[in-house]
C-alpha cells in the first residue's frame, strides 16, 4: 500500500495536477467568503467542464475548492461576523469579538493555520487509516447514529453558557424548525400547511444563512454613523510569529483534529457538527471558559481545525466503500465513474494512481492554504473593512441573494431567507443564542429519524439501543461530559458560598 | 411589478415576432429545467446529454435546476411556461407517476406533451453471502416462508425503489418490513454494516460488492434480465414481466406545445444519444438507452402512473 501510495506522488505532482490545485483554492476561498455561494454548487458546475481531461485534473480541481472553501468560509465569520459556510458558524463565536477588538488579523491567521493544519491531520488519516476506518464507518448503524445525534444536542448545555433556559429553548426552536416536511418514516405532511414549499423542509443552508447572515448587516446597517471596526484591526503584533501560534495550538489543533476525522467517516454527519464539537471541546478543557466566545483566539483554532479535518476524512467512506459521505463526496464520485472508475473496494487496486494522487492532492491543497490562504487571500479581504458600511451593507445582501437563489432556482427561497434573518435579528436583541437553534435543526431531525428507524429494525425493542458496544462507548462519553459539567457548577457553587 | 410587466411586455413582442414554423426552430436559445439540485443523477445525465444536444439542435441550451417538492416545483414552472419549445422539462419518472398521488400539484401525464424517453435503470434486491437462497425463486419462497421476519433497506417512503418492491411482493403475497433510508447510499452502508437483511437500491453503488463476493443479487426490478447481475432474475423470467418498476428518464413539454417542435427535439435527442461518449456515460452510471416518443410515452406513463397510485392505495400513502 506505501508503494502505491508513493508511486502517486509524482502524479500529483504533475504540472496539470498541480495548477489545477492552485485555481481549484482560489476559486474555493473566493466561493467560501461568499455567503451563500456553496463549494458543492461550484465543484457541480465545473466538473462538466473536466471530462474531457486527465481524472486527476478534475479532483484536482475538486480538492481544491473543497479545502479552500473551507478555509473561505471563516474569512467573513473572522471580519463580519457572516459566516461563508454553515461549516464556519463556530468560527463567528470568538473570530468576529476579535476583530472587534482589532485582532482581526490574528484570527485570520489563526484561521489559515489551523485549516491547514486539520486538513494535512485529515488526509494523513486518509492516506494511512482509510481500510481501518471504514470498518468504523459500517458499524454505526441507526442506534449508534442516533446517540451521535443526542450527544451533539447534549453539548448544547456547554454551549448556551449563562442562561440556560434560553439556550434550551433555542434548541427547541431548531428542533421545530427541523421537524418541517415530509416525515421520512411514516410519509406523513408536518407543518406544511398545505403548501408545496414546505414539503421538502426548510433548505438547511437558507435557514444557516437567514439566522446568521442577515442580522449582522442588519446590525451593521443600524451603526452606519459610528466607526464601526477597530482601524488597527490588522496589525499582526509581534510575537505572533508561525512558531508561536504552533506552541500555542498544537494541542487544541490535535483534539479538535481527532474529533473532525471523527465526525467524518460518519456518513451525513458533516463540518459544521465538526466544527461545534471541537469548539465546545476546547471550550471544556480551557483553563479560561469565560474568556470564550469575547475573542479567545484557542475558539478559532479549534472551529477552524474541527471543520477542516472533517474533509478529506469524509472522503474514507466513498473512495473505499462507494458510500458519499457528503455531497462532495458523491460528486467526486460521480466524476470517477463518468472516467470509467468504479467506486468501491477494488478501486484502490485498479487505479491507485488516481486514487493515492487524489490523497495527496487533498494533502498538498490543505498545505498551499498556509500559502494562498496566508498571503494573498487573508490581505485582500481585509481591505473589505475598508469599504464605507454604506456599502457594505446592500454589497452583502445582494451577493447572499445570489447565493440562495443559484441553491434551487426558487425566488420564495429568498424571502424565506429573509424572513430567518428577520428571526435571528429578534433572538439576537433578545439575547437568545443562535448556536443551539443550528444544533436543534441538524441533529434534531437526526436523533429523531434515526431512533425511529432503529425501532423499526428492532420491532420496538428499545433494549437495542444500550447492547452495542459502540452506542454503550458513546454513552460512556455523554455520561462523562454531563458529569464533569455538573461537577464543575458545583464546585463553583460550593466556592460561590464560602466566599 | 415594473419587471413583471417589462418582460411580459418583451415576451408578447417576442412571441409576436416568432413565426410559428418548426422548420426554423429552434432559432434562439432554450432553457431546460431540470427539476432536482445540481450535482445528482439525474442532474449529471441532463448536463451530459444536454452537451451532445446543443449540437444537434443548433442552438445553445441551458440547463436550470428548480428543486424542491420530490421534483413537483420544477414541473409545475415548466407546466405554467409559455408552449413555445424554448422550454423543456428533462426529469426522472418519479415526479410525474408518483408524486401527484401524494401531492396537490398543477400538473399530469394527461396535459403535459411528451416528448420522448432517453434512458432507465433497474433497481436490485440483494442480500449477504450466507442467506439461504441462490435465486430469484428460492429468494421470493424464503420471503414468503417467512412473512415480516426480513428487512429491506430502500429509497424512503413513496421512493419508486420501495413501489418497485412493494409490487413485486404484493403479486408474490410475501410481507418483508421496509426500512426507510435517504437513498441509495445509505441503504448500502446499513446493508453492509449488517444492520438490515436485504439492499434495495439501484445497481451501481452495489456491483464491486457483487464481483468480490460480499453480496448476491437475486433479482432486478425490469422486465429483462441485467448482464451485469447475471445471479439476478428479471420479472419476465418469473412471469411478471408486467410488474416492471424501474427509474427512467424522459424529455417533457408544457401543455399544447406544437407536435412537430416536439418531433424536432425527439429526433435531436435519438441523434445525440448516438455519440459514443453518451453510450460510455449511460453504461458507467448503469443505465441503458430507451427511446419511447408521442403518444407512446403518455402510454407509459399513464400505465405507471395507474399501478402506483394502486400500490400506494394498498400501502395507504394516497393522498390525491
Amino acid at each position: 500500500m506505501f508503494e502505491s501510495l508513493l508511486n502517486a506522488l509524482p502524479v500529483a505532482l504533475q504540472l496539470g495536477s498541480l495548477v489545477s490545485l492552485v485555481v481549484g483554492t482560489l476559486i474555493g476561498i473566493l466561493i467560501g467568503a461568499l455567503p451563500g455561494l456553496n463549494p458543492v454548487m461550484a465543484i457541480a458546475l465545473m466538473l462538466p467542464l473536466t471530462y474531457g481531461f486527465d481524472p486527476i485534473i478534475a479532483l484536482g480541481l475538486v480538492a481544491g475548492i473543497y479545502n479552500g472553501s473551507m478555509y473561505g468560509g471563516s474569512i467573513p465569520a473572522i471580519l463580519l461576523n457572516i459566516p461563508g459556510t454553515p461549516a464556519a458558524i463556530a468560527t463567528t463565536f470568538d473570530g468576529y469579538p476579535m476583530t472587534r477588538k482589532g485582532q482581526g488579523g490574528l484570527a485570520l491567521k489563526t484561521a489559515c493555520w489551523s485549516s491547514a493544519i486539520g486538513g494535512i491531520v485529515s488526509a494523513l488519516a486518509l492516506m494511512m487509516l482509510a481500510p481501518m476506518l471504514a470498518k468504523v464507518t459500517l458499524a454505526f448503524g441507526p442506534s449508534e447514529y442516533f446517540w451521535v445525534a443526542l450527544f451533539g444536542l447534549v453539548s448544547i448545555a456547554v454551549l448556551v453558557g449563562k442562561d440556560i433556559s434560553k439556550g434550551m429553548l433555542s434548541a427547541l426552536l431548531g428542533v421545530i424548525i427541523g421537524l418541517v416536511g415530509v416525515d421520512a418514516i411514516s410519509g406523513a405532511e408536518r407543518y406544511t400547511f398545505g403548501t408545496l414549499y414546505l414539503v421538502g423542509g426548510f433548505e438547511l443552508l437558507i435557514v444557516l444563512i437567514g439566522l446568521y447572515a442577515v442580522p449582522p448587516v442588519l446590525e451593521m446597517a443600524e451603526k452606519r454613523n459610528e466607526s464601526y471596526f477597530n482601524a488597527d484591526s490588522f496589525r499582526v503584533t509581534a510575537g505572533d510569529g508561525s512558531l508561536g501560534l504552533v506552541r500555542r495550538y498544537w494541542r487544541t489543533w490535535t483534539r479538535s483534529s481527532v474529533i473532525g476525522v471523527c465526525v467524518g467517516i460518519l456518513p451525513g454527519a458533516g463540518g459544521n457538527l465538526a466544527a461545534l464539537l471541537s469548539y465546545n471541546e476546547a471550550k471544556r478543557r480551557a483553563p479560561d471558559p469565560e474568556t470564550f466566545g469575547t475573542g479567545n483566539p484557542v475558539g478559532v483554532a479549534a472551529a477552524e481545525s474541527g471543520n477542516s479535518a472533517d474533509n478529506a476524512s469524509a472522503m474514507i467512506p466513498s473512495l473505499t466503500l462507494g458510500i458519499p459521505g457528503n455531497l462532495i463526496a458523491a460528486l467526486v464520485l460521480g466524476a470517477l465513474m463518468i472516467h470509467g472508475l468504479q467506486p468501491g473496494p477494488q478501486l484502490f487496486t485498479r487505479s491507485p494512481d488516481v486514487v493515492f494522487g487524489f490523497m495527496w492532492q487533498l494533502l498538498l491543497t490543505a498545505m498551499l492554504l498556509l500559502l494562498l490562504g496566508g498571503m494573498v487571500a487573508t490581505r485582500l479581504f481585509a481591505q473589505i473593512l475598508r469599504m464605507p458600511t454604506a456599502l457594505l451593507v446592500p454589497t452583502t445582501l445582494v451577493l447572499m441573494a445570489i447565493g440562495i437563489y443559484t441553491v434551487n432556482g426558487n425566488v420564495t427561497d429568498l424571502y424565506v431567507m429573509l424572513a430567518f434573518g428577520l428571526v435571528g435579528y429578534l433572538l439576537n436583541r433578545l439575547a437568545f443564542p443562535l448556536a443551539p437553534v443550528v444544533l436543534g435543526v441538524l441533529l434534531g431531525p437526526m436523533a429523531e429519524q434515526n431512533l425511529r428507524l432503529s425501532m423499526l429494525i428492532s420491532q420496538n425493542d428499545w433494549t437495542v439501543l444500550f447492547t452495542r458496544p459502540i452506542s454503550l462507548g458513546i454513552i460512556a462519553l455523554l455520561a462523562a461530559v454531563l458529569l464533569s459539567q455538573l461537577w464543575k457548577a458545583l464546585r463553583q457553587r460550593r466556592r460561590l458560598s464560602e466566599a | 411589478m415594473k419587471a413583471t410587466l417589462l418582460f411580459t411586455a418583451a415576451a408578447i413582442s417576442a412571441a409576436a415576432f416568432t413565426p410559428v414554423m418548426a422548420s426554423d426552430y429552434p432559432n434562439r436559445p432554450i432553457e431546460i429545467i431540470v427539476p432536482a439540485p445540481a450535482g445528482g443523477g439525474t442532474d449529471n445525465v441532463a448536463r451530459m446529454l444536454n452537451q451532445y444536444l446543443e449540437q444537434e439542435l443548433g442552438q445553445p441550451a441551458a440547463v436550470l435546476n428548480i428543486a424542491g417538492g420530490g421534483g413537483a416545483i420544477g414541473v409545475n414552472q415548466l407546466a405554467r411556461s409559455r408552449p413555445d419549445g424554448y422550454t423543456l422539462l428533462s426529469t426522472w419518472n418519479s415526479p410525474i407517476t408518483t408524486v401527484p398521488h401524494m401531492q396537490r400539484v398543477q400538473y399530469s401525464y394527461e396535459t403535459l406533451t411528451p416528448i420522448t424517453s432517453t434512458s432507465q435503470s433497474a433497481y436490485t434486491l440483494c442480500v449477504s453471502p450466507d442467506f439461504p437462497a441462490e435465486n430469484a425463486e428460492e429468494f421470493l419462497a424464503e420471503l414468503q416462508a417467512n412473512p415480516g421476519q426480513y428487512t429491506y433497506g430502500n429509497d424512503g417512503v413513496g421512493g419508486t425503489m420501495r413501489l418497485a418492491a412493494e409490487r413485486i411482493f404484493d403479486a408474490f403475497d410475501i410481507t418483508a418490513r421496509p426500512i426507510p433510508f435517504g437513498g441509495a447510499g445509505e441503504t448500502l452502508q446499513n446493508f453492509l454494516g449488517g444492520h438490515v437483511d436485504i439492499y434495495g437500491g439501484s445497481i451501481t453503488p452495489v456491483l464491486p460488492y457483487v464481483e468480490d463476493d460480499q453480496t448476491k443479487c437475486l433479482l432486478v426490478t425490469s422486465a429483462d434480465d441485467n448482464e451485469a447481475l447475471p445471479q439476478a432474475s428479471g420479472l419476465a423470467a418469473l412471469g411478471h414481466p408486467e410488474l416492471e418498476t424501474v427509474l427512467w428518464r424522459m424529455m417533457l413539454g408544457p401543455e399544447g406545445m406544437d407536435e412537430e417542435r416536439a418531433e424536432v427535439v425527439a429526433d435531436a435527442v435519438a441523434r445525440a444519444v448516438e455519440h459514443p461518449e453518451f453510450r460510455d456515460f449511460l453504461t458507467a452510471q448503469g443505465e441503458t438507452l430507451n427511446l419511447v416518443r408521442g403518444e407512446e410515452l403518455r402510454d407509459r406513463l399513464r400505465l405507471e402512473t395507474e399501478a402506483i397510485g394502486e400500490t400506494l392505495e394498498s400501502l395507504g400513502l394516497k393522498q390525491h
